[in-house]
């Protein structure tokens, strides 16, 4: 009798403790679909919250339903896949790296995947809706991630990484206007900003089937390498000799990175610092367990960005401002005080 | 259809040479003593300028002058020399006169009028009346009036046409370009579509000038029609996939689309007569 309730018990206390270490992914994803259902609900044209829930299960009148469905709806799920796959592609590099200021904004990513797009707009190669976009830009990104990562080393230093990421992004960010520059296009300083700032104005369901599948794939890429980043905390070695393969381990992050910002990009432009700031905020939720840190950072970013994109719409002003400048002015005081706090580690020199 | 234009076709004479006697006696710029050389710093004055003076007047146009996508007289543009835009080589041409757009390049105009060339500015024209006004003025300048009453004479011709062809008075249409710009009531899209007895549906989002209208106040709206500048499927950039929202093109399919290219309706001049006929055309097209 005794030792069925001591199994009993045990059990309940592991599911108890199960259900507390879910209780920030059940936070946050309750956070994350609260913002998605405000971000349904605000636009120019005011609707009541009935009629936008009638109206999103096909009832209302034509109007309401179009505004909902095919301007809200796709601008709503394309935030929150976004902004998911940024967080969860920060959280990635800073377990790989071991570093809390990787992300894939900071190492030029999606700067680059800018370029990618941009080139084959220029070349006449593909329009803005077809999927040559997502690809070329899935592409870039994989490129300067693993750029990158050859001329950082295998053990490299934080200011070195942060360098050379701020070198190739700066260089992707010129190329980017630099190409739209050249191309024959009267409106060419409105589409730099767009591919420099991003926005996720009156996006449509082409644009959600355009980038979703990859951002998918790329997010189940980097989920599918959770526990080996769990084993890569413990030192390169130390996971080597867990059974992790180190080098496949790198390049599956690269490409899930890729994928994932490449698709985003592809729709969004460049949005930044949604991939640093993400794996911080949820850090203090989910301790330092790498493993753990992947899906609530995921759902801090989507919550960010859907934050973000909610934010631009209240905000009074004529000509709409992006997305990216509002993660820019969240982002960039925070990177400072990540800097700050890692002032100790960064004074050791490039090494 | 065939009588109807002949007879057109000879009322536009008649007016034709009215106007243009009465012009030839007001005008003060004969044609001996009117400038040789003329720079136009402006894709508007471009086209006033190639529609009423002598090639070899002009030294000089804008470099949007021959974009076919803006620029009506492209074709001939490709012609004459394209400028900067810019001080620099208007300065080294040393142009009788310059002939600018009032709104844009004020540092460029003020530098010309210092160094003292003779410069003259042209407004944006907001209605028909100052499309034909600027005509007059243009052929003035350059020392032709009658080719500007011609032109003149032509559009009022075309202005007849339309009437008669906006029998569909009273649709509310939007002409909505890139991003979601549009016209405000205050604009010669606004006369154009006035003149064929359409109301301009800017109104009801409360665009005066012009400006941005996002796609959701465009489909809560919901004008009978919208005017676009062309009928591609492909957008060539983020601007105009705005026009290919699936919110647009559920509402407005082609049948609910006006087409004029923009070289017609961004400027006031010769062209006017050639966006009123396609937009007569276009009319006869629309489905009830």
């Amino acid at each position: 009798m005794k030792a069925t309730e001591a199994v009993r018990t045990a059990g309940v206390t592991a599911l108890v403790a199960r259900a507390v270490g879910r209780a920030p992914v059940l936070l946050l994803g309750g956070l994350v679909v609260l913002l998605f259902l405000l971000s349904l609900g605000i636009g120019p044209v005011r609707l009541s919250p009935d009629v936008v829930a009638t109206a999103l299960f096909g009832g209302g009148s034509e109007e309401q339903r179009i505004i909902v469905q095919e301007i809200r709806l796709p601008r709503a799920v394309l935030a929150v896949a976004v902004g998911g796959v940024l967080g969860l592609s920060g959280a990635a590099l800073q377990g790989l790296l071991r570093n809390p200021l990787a992300a894939p904004e900071l190492f030029g990513a999606p700067q680059a995947a800018a370029l990618g797009a941009v080139l084959v707009i220029a070349t006449g190669l593909a329009d803005v809706l077809s999927f040559a976009l997502p690809l070329a830009a899935i592409v870039a990104a994989f490129v300067s991630v693993f750029v990158l990562l050859v001329i950082a080393g295998r053990n490299a230093g934080l200011l070195l990484l942060i360098l050379a990421g701020l070198a190739l992004s700066s260089l992707a960010g010129a190329g980017t206007a630099l190409t739209m520059n050249l191309a024959p296009n009267p409106f060419a300083a409105l589409e730099i900003s767009f591919w420099l700032l991003g926005s996720l104005e009156d996006r449509s369901i082409r644009h959600v089937a355009m980038a979703l599948p990859f951002i998918l794939a790329g997010g189940a890429i980097l989920l599918s390498q959770r526990h080996a980043f769990r084993a890569l905390s413990l030192g390169e070695e130390t996971a080597e000799s867990l059974g992790v393969d180190v080098s496949r381990l790198r390049l599956a992050v690269i490409l899930g990175v890729a994928l994932g910002v490449g698709g985003s990009v592809a729709v969004s432009g460049t949005i930044g610092f949604i991939g640093l700031v993400g794996p911080h905020l949820a850090r203090p939720l989910v301790g330092w367990d790498p493993a753990r840190l992947l899906v609530p950072s995921a759902l801090v970013g989507a919550a960010l960005l859907t934050a973000a994109d909610i934010a631009v719409r209240l905000l009074p002003s004529t000509n709409s401002v992006r997305v990216g400048v509002l993660t820019a002015l969240i982002g960039v005081p925070f990177f400072l005080y990540l800097i700050v706090r890692e002032r100790r580690a960064l004074s050791g020199g490039v090494g | 259809m065939g009588g109807l234009q002949r007879r057109s076709i000879a009322r536009r004479m008649i007016r034709r040479l009215g106007v243009a006697a009465l012009l030839l006696v007001a005008t003060a710029v004969h044609a001996a003593d009117a400038p040789k050389r003329i720079a136009s710093l402006n894709l508007c004055t471009d086209q006033l300028l190639l529609a009423v003076a002598d090639p070899e007047q002009i030294i000089g146009l804008s470099p949007y002058a021959r974009d076919s996508g803006m620029s009506w007289a492209a074709a001939e543009a490709a012609r004459h020399p394209a400028l900067s835009g810019g001080a620099e080589d208007v300065m080294m041409l040393r142009p009788d006169l310059v002939v600018a757009g009032r709104f844009e390049r004020r540092a460029t105009r003020e530098l010309l009028a210092r160094r003292g060339l003779a410069v003259a500015d042209f407004d944006i024209a907001r209605s028909i009346d100052e499309a034909k006004a600027q005509l007059a003025r243009m052929g003035a300048l350059v020392g032709h009036p009658e080719r500007a009453s011609a032109h003149i004479a032509a559009i009022d011709a075309a202005l007849l046409r339309a009437r008669n062809a906006g029998s569909r008075s009273g649709l509310r249409v939007l002409a909505v370009s890139r991003r979601g710009w549009v016209p405000g009531i205050d604009s010669l899209m606004s006369a154009l579509l006035a003149a064929a007895g359409l109301s301009n549906a800017a109104g009801e989002l409360g665009i005066a000038t012009g400006g941005f209208a996002s796609l959701e106040a465009i489909v809560a709206a919901r004008p009978d029609l919208v005017l676009v500048a062309s009928a591609a499927e492909s957008a060539e950039d983020q601007g105009q996939a705005f026009l290919l929202h699936p919110a647009l093109t559920r509402l407005y399919p082609p049948q609910r689309r006006i087409v004029i290219p923009e070289a017609l309706t961004i400027c006031g001049g010769p062209m006017v007569a050639a966006a009123l006929d396609r937009l007569a055309a276009a009319l006869e097209g629309i489905g009830p």
